[in-house]
């Protein structure tokens, strides 16, 4: 901006001039001291302090500023002296001019004493004038006269009408100075149309004076003042009310100010207009006379119209001016003989061109219309190239490109002071949208081509032109850059062809520093881009477009010779560049950078630059270097220090490709895993000259690298690809000999080195990296780099060299194939279980686990046995394994150490209780070999046991056991009534605790039979029942108890059966519930076995106890016990009795018995026909005995005797005689249980109760 | 009205780790240039695809305008890029247009990609990144053919006639 006019380029503002606030004359340097610091005289003063105030506040009101976007009505407001003096108007012509009789403007090209004269356009001058000399509005400060207030000495003084007549006077007389001072101000102002504004500045006692009205009123009248505006009285206030004071001021004094501008632009128009009618016949009075052509004119008009538009604040007025003022312009500039070209006028002329373009762009942007700045930007510079190539100096002059250079500068300082206030930068992102709108309205572009409008604005949203699409100013900062490059060059040429007198501007080119000039042009570039860098991007150092102009700024220090500056920045753009494998970028990089360091002698740099950019291989052009520069500098330079120089090369560009193949994924201890190395050189690069002395492969950290040394050959074998066979390498050996071959690599040439390694513990195995040493006079440069690189663009293919001649590949197609897994051997253990299933309840199931070492190597075992617990109802299990016993798991059982081929045996039983079914083990075998305790000694051991992991191998096995019982016992019970006598209620033996109550109870007959069940034949040793009589039942006796014929100990084999009956008298008592109690069997059978093995071997004795069932008797009412003998002799008399009993809780009986005889009887009955038993209460018991004498032998029947239970029912319609009373034969008296329906239909007595032919009939045998 | 054929500079394919795939340039001069403009372009294309709410839309418009180029910006969804040099005229560029030459381009990517022998080079390249910058490689001719068609169609024709 600098390189305009100022004048041409601030936003103008209208113009206040501000009189009669110079600071006190006593302190001449105080104006530019701030009011902070006032002295004590100041203090003392409120009007100096006012004063002062006042200044500070209208001064910081506005700055001249070139972006002035906000439409706020302040004035440019300049401080002048009271008695300051327009500069003149007009100049009377000279009087012997005929041609102009009109007067002029002192800077009007029409007055010779103008600079402008004969033909000028328009001079900042001008701007200037309206800007420092001529105010719109002018305010001037004046003290109203106030005499020194009158105390009366007391209120009751009357008042002094002399000395009030004296202040009048002198009130008046002051005032008419004032008057006369304004009104001589008001004179010269009005002549300019210049809106006077006086403020009295008064004290605010004087405010409440009412003699202050008629003072001002006078005032005005004299003075001649506006009725509007135009007087004001300010009193000390505050600082805000003072901002607030000259805030107000500004807004009343505004419209007077754009009136003013106004009047100027009206009279400006009118002379234009004027002058294009009389254009015609004006010209040619004096033809050889240098005169401002009607164009010029025009311009001039123009542009004088759009400043007053300008200072009104009329943006869209001052534009159209503006743009008619160029428009004219370019007119002007089109022919030469208007403005010939390298004159005087023709450079104000461009000058004011350049300015205008950016005033007009500057105003567009500040109504945001983007795109219309830029396009009338871009076509100014279009214009004004194609008119320089006319002037001769076209794109190939410096001009030129200075030029260019001073416009995308202006632009981007121009943005950068729009984007510190208003100016927002858009983002040309496209809406989505536009996109999907844009979609649709293509087919029917048609229609709306009719409505031309639109058609414009559908166009906008449809897509952008990208020249016209504003970016931030760093764009046009580095375009500007680009251009004094450009221009540095053109200059360089003209030096170089030497015509330098010839070319204009050439002595002043000369003294520009153009590097200094693109380097700042750079700088501020890149500062911009950095600030506008996107915040949330991932690469939070840097950008991308900010490394780019940091290139062009390093080269730019490499251009002006400062080396040490561009290498610092070529480090830090390279560090990227590489990251992201740009090699094409990096390539000319490293040629600058490595010709940097040529030059600042840095020969280490030099040497990793060279090796760096042999991995980049060459460009088209021939910049590059190749190895044979590396050769050379080496042999030609020293190092610095004697240590090795070490190039890493992880980051850039590889020289090699390299790749490590494993054959296969995984080896055992000890054996060896054959791999590849291949390292291919560059086909573009030769390389061959390398002096490359050695090549370290490094392996994983227990291996010792592997060296493989060059030697010169005599025949350079022809082959591309060559095996290097490096022999075995392993993490024994610590001194492995170095390799020795021919270290040189042809274009595109292929070394793979072939070799084995092993690894004594388990590990994973790798080649980690690879170090190349060059070796050169007194340089030693080592070159790592990583086992497996690529290079740009080539294609990891995993191959294995199989054959040499002709070259073959296997392919290996695994994930992983660059690293080698090392394991243990298995161990050889033979695990065998064997057992004899299926196991028995309640036996010590013996398993035995028999292992056997088929390793070579001590192992030592250890064995973990876990118990499933099982869901099984009342399965209680439990394991007994080396004297430890557990329900669920036995942890770390030791085998010990077994020597190679020694087996061991451990046995470990299953002990299984309650039900049968699967029992599932899970036996788990850990095996750990032992070091040879005889290499090396304990200290050793440990040391090896803590370094790496011990190898240690677990075998699992799952051993499902079938378990059955051996033997099944099941149970038959019936219930008998007791039979004996009932003690009578008085007998005291009832009392007693130990007296057994049977009668309710009576006796259970309970038949077990056992069965052994197999597969395996049972050894019982014995069986018995064991008594656990309570006090509700007891074991009466068992046929067990009296077997005498020795059936234990004896063999059963599966299937065999043997049984026993015991009785057992039962005395619930008498809350004894019988619908739902039972009563525990009151003893259990014990039988102890063993099993016996098919090859007669016998397991342990077992035992099983087989509990007695519980006992649920049946409860009774009213019963009918008959007893008879079984048998009787004929003839013979024998006795029946019925025992009728009532059993019911409550109830008592009424019972009739009657005997119904038959014909056919084989008794001659002697008793009770029919009768009645006395009322039975309950839990009473009646007898009745019968004699009997059979008379015919065999089975007889007793006769038919009828119980009947006399109760009335009520259901049935005939009164019948009662409920039949059931009569049991106590003979055959064997009751189910109660709830036991199936069971019951088994017994006996229902068989005869249940209504079958036999039933009720009881038979007596009679013998003879 | 009707506008002139687009001018393509270049046409660069960037891959999703930010490496270059291919770019090709059609303008004799200054090949390198386009190469900067390619890496540089990552910068704004990043910044569009992280700063625009989660959008389906591939174009990414007008990158930035330097010197005598406008460049362009396209991302694929597997985020391959695209970035496109056309030269700067001074008049209306319409996204439409560039869109649908964006999306040939992708196309002619696609498939090249899709070429099931590419796989036969890289057999076991686990990374996806290798086909990508195969494609590209100088093995692979048929992806560069198809670009340069690309090139020239939209170089002579305009794409979408405007009345």
């Amino acid at each position: 901006m600098n390189s305009y006019p100022p004048e041409l380029l601030t936003q103008l503002a209208p113009v206040m001039f501000v009189a009669g606030l110079d600071p006190p004359p006593a302190f001449p340097g105080t104006p530019q001291s701030p009011p902070a610091t006032p002295t004590s005289q100041q203090q003392q003063d409120p009007f100096t302090l006012l004063t002062l105030r006042l200044r500070e506040s209208f001064l910081s009101q506005r700055k001249p500023s070139i972006w002035a976007a906000e439409k706020s009505k302040t004035f440019q407001i300049i401080p002048v002296d009271k008695a300051v003096r327009f500069p003149p108007r007009k100049l009377q012509p000279p009087a012997d001019d005929p041609t102009n009789s009109a007067a002029h403007s002192p800077l009007s090209p029409l007055t010779p004493s103008s600079p402008l004269f004969p033909d000028g356009l328009i001079a900042p001058i001008w701007i200037r004038k309206h800007t420092n000399l001529v105010p719109s509005v002018f305010v001037l400060f004046l003290r109203l006269f106030e005499l020194p207030p009158h105390m009366p000495r007391s209120p009751l003084d009357p008042p002094d009408v002399e000395r009030e007549k004296e202040r009048e006077q002198e009130e008046r007389r002051r005032d008419t100075e004032l008057s006369a001072e304004v009104a001589q101000r008001k004179k010269s102002t009005s002549e300019r149309g210049i809106k006077l504004t006086v403020v009295l500045t008064a004290s605010r006692r004087m405010l409440d004076d009412p003699s202050l009205d008629a003072r001002l009123t006078y005032i005005r009248r004299q003075s001649g003042l506006d009725s509007r505006a135009a007087l004001f009285v300010l009193s000390p206030v505050s600082v805000a009310e003072l901002n607030d004071f000259v805030r107000s001021l500004q807004d009343a004094l505004y419209e007077s100010a754009v009136d003013y501008y106004t009047t100027h632009s009206k009279r400006v128009r009118r002379k234009r207009n004027r002058h294009s009618q009389a254009s015609v016949s004006y010209n040619p009075a004096n033809p050889n006379a240098i005169r401002l052509r009607p164009e010029g004119w025009t311009v001039r008009y123009e542009y004088k119209m759009a400043c007053f538009a300008e200072f009104r604040g009329e943006v869209e007025v001052a534009l159209k001016h503006y743009q008619d003022a160029y428009a004219t312009l370019v007119i002007m500039f089109g022919s030469t003989a208007i403005l010939p070209p390298r004159t005087k006028r023709w450079a104000e002329a461009k000058v004011l061109a350049d300015s205008i373009n950016v005033k007009v762009c500057k105003l567009y942007l500040y109504n945001n219309e983007h795109g219309l700045a830029l396009s009338y930007h871009t076509t100014h510079m279009r214009k004004f190239s194609d008119f320089s190539r006319g002037w001769g100096i076209g794109e190939e002059t410096f001009e030129f490109w200075s030029w260019m250079a001073r416009q995308h500068r202006i632009l981007a300082e121009l943005l950068e002071q729009g984007t510190r206030s208003t100016l927002k930068i858009p983002s040309h992102r496209p809406p989505p949208a536009a996109l999907a709108t844009a979609n649709i309205t293509t087919p029917i572009s048609g229609a709306q081509a009719q409505r031309g409008v639109f058609e414009l604005d559908s166009m906008q949203s449809l897509g952008l032109n990208p020249s016209h699409a504003l970016q931030h100013p760093g764009f046009y900062y580095y375009m500007a850059a680009r251009c004094t490059e450009k221009r540095r060059e053109r200059f360089l040429l003209l030096i170089e062809a030497d015509g330098s007198t010839l070319a204009p501007g050439y002595v002043n080119e000369k003294k520009v520093d153009h590097l200094t000039i693109i380097l700042e042009l750079y700088t501020k570039s890149y500062e911009l881009f950095k600030k506008y860098s996107p915040i949330n991007s991932q690469n939070l150092n840097q950008g991308r477009l900010t490394l780019w102009i940091a290139y062009r700024i390093a080269q730019t220090y490499y251009d002006s010779g400062k080396f040490d500056m561009a290498v610092r920045f070529f480090e830090r753009i390279a560090k990227t560049y590489r990251r992201e494998k740009w090699g094409s970028m990096l390539r000319p990089l490293l040629s600058t950078w490595y010709a940097c360091a040529q030059q600042l002698g840095a020969v280490e740099l030099s040497v990793k630059l060279l090796i760096e950019m042999l991995g980049h291989g060459t460009m088209d052009n021939n910049e590059t270097y190749g190895a044979e520069d590396l050769v050379k500098l080496l042999k030609s330079t020293s190092p610095s220090t004697d240590a090795p120089l070490i190039v890493d090369l992880s980051e850039s560009e590889p020289i090699f490709d390299s790749m490590v193949v494993f054959w296969s994924p995984e080896v055992k201890v000890g054996e060896a895993a054959a791999f590849q190395l291949s390292l291919t050189a560059p086909s573009n690069v030769d390389i061959s000259c390398l002096p490359i002395t050695s090549l370290a492969i490094h392996f994983t950290e227990d291996f010792a690298p592997l060296i493989v040394r060059h030697v010169d050959s005599n025949s350079v074998p022809e082959a591309l690809t060559r095996r290097v066979d490096l022999g075995h390498v392993s993490t024994a050996d610590h001194k492995k000999e170095d390799v020795q071959t021919d270290l040189r690599w042809k274009p595109g040439s292929k070394f793979v080195f072939t070799g084995t390694m092993s690894s004594d513990v388990p590990m994973v195995m790798n080649v980690s990296k690879v170090v190349l040493t060059l070796e050169e006079h007194s340089w030693n440069i080592e070159v790592p780099f990583d086992s497996f690189t690529l290079r740009a663009g080539s294609i990891p293919i995993v191959k294995w060299l199989c054959s040499l001649d002709p070259v073959q590949y296997f392919p290996i197609a695994r994930e992983i194939y660059s690293t080698v897994n090392v394991r243990h051997r298995p161990h050889q253990l033979l695990v065998s279980l064997s057992h004899h299933a299926p196991a028995f309840l309640d036996e010590e199931y013996p398993i035995v686990m028999d292992i056997t070492n088929a390793d070579d190597r001590d192992v030592a075992v250890v064995v973990d046995v876990l118990l499933q617990p099982t869901d099984i109802d009342h399965a209680v299990n439990h394991i007994v394994f080396d004297d430890e016993r557990s329900s669920g798991l036995i942890k770390g059982v030791s085998f010990g150490v077994v020597p190679p081929g020694v087996n061991v045996l451990k046995t470990l039983y299953l002990v299984n209780t309650g039900a049968a079914g699967d029992r599932i083990l899970d036996i788990s075998i850990q095996s750990r070999t032992m070091p040879k305790s005889s290499s090396s000694g304990p200290a050793s051991v440990s040391r090896d046991s803590q370094s790496y992991p011990s190898d240690t191998s677990e075998t699992l096995q799952t051993l499902t056991v079938p378990t059955v019982t051996p033997i099944t016992i099941s149970y038959d019970v019936g219930y008998r009534r007791a039979l004996a006598e009932r003690p009578g209620p008085a007998d005291l033996a009832l009392y007693d605790s130990e007296f057994w109550d049977d009668r309710e109870g009576g006796e259970a007959l309970v038949s077990a039979r056992m069965e052994t069940m197999g597969p395996y034949s049972l050894d019982v040793k014995s069986a018995k029942l064991i008594r656990h009589d309570d006090k509700y039942a007891r074991v009466l006796d068992s046929a067990i108890d009296h077997d005498d014929d020795a059936s234990f100990p004896a063999e059963y084999l599966p299937g065999d059966e043997f049984s026993d009956i015991c009785r057992i008298s039962l005395a619930p008592d008498e809350e004894y519930d019988y619908a739902s109690e039972s009563i525990p069997g009151p003893g259990e059978y014990e039988i102890t076995w063993r099993r016996i093995l098919p090859n007669g071997e016998h397991f342990a004795l077992s035992t099983s106890h087989f509990p007695l069932p519980s006992l649920r008797p049946p409860s009774d009412g009213l019963i009918a016990l008959m007893s008879v003998p079984p048998a009787a002799t004929l003839h013979v008399p024998i006795s029946m009795s019925l025992k009728i009993r009532n059993l019911h809780p409550s109830r008592s009986a009424n019972v009739t018995v009657q005997l119904e005889p038959d014909l056919s009887d084989a008794f001659v009955v002697s008793g009770l026909r029919s009768g009645r038993v006395p009322i039975l209460l309950p839990g009473g018991e009646e007898e009745l005995i019968w004699r009997l004498i059979p008379v015919e032998c065999g089975y007889a029947k007793v006769p038919k005797i009828k119980v009947m239970d006399r109760r009335t029912m009520s259901t049935g319609e005939i009164e019948s005689e009662g409920e039949v009373v059931k009569v049991v034969d106590v003979r055959w008296d064997r009751r189910a249980a109660r709830d036991d329906v199936t069971d019951a239909r088994r017994s006996i007595e229902s068989l005869s109760g249940g209504g079958g032919p036999a039933a009720g009939v009881t038979t007596i045998l009679v013998l003879p | 009205m009707m506008p002139n054929p687009l001018r393509l500079n270049a046409v660069a394919f960037i891959s999703p780790q930010n490496h270059p795939i291919l770019i090709r340039t059609f303008s004799k001069q200054d090949e390198l240039k386009y190469h900067y403009i390619a890496h540089t372009s990552l910068d704004v294309i990043e910044e569009r695809a992280n700063s625009s709410t989660k959008s389906t839309e591939c174009y990414l418009g007008l990158l930035y305008a330097i010197e005598d180029v406008a460049v362009y910006g396209y991302m694929t969804p597997l985020k391959v890029k695209i970035v496109l040099a056309l030269g700067l005229s001074d008049t209306v560029v319409r996204d439409v247009e560039i869109a649908t030459v964006f999306k040939a381009l992708h196309m002619a990517f696609y498939s090249s990609i899709s070429n099931p022998f590419l796989k036969l080079d890289a057999p076991n390249a686990g990374n996806d990144q290798y086909p990508f910058l195969l494609v590209g490689g100088v093995k692979w001719k048929n992806f560069r053919r198809r670009v340069d068609e690309i090139s020239r169609v939209v170089g002579t024709v305009t794409p979408v006639s405007n009345t």
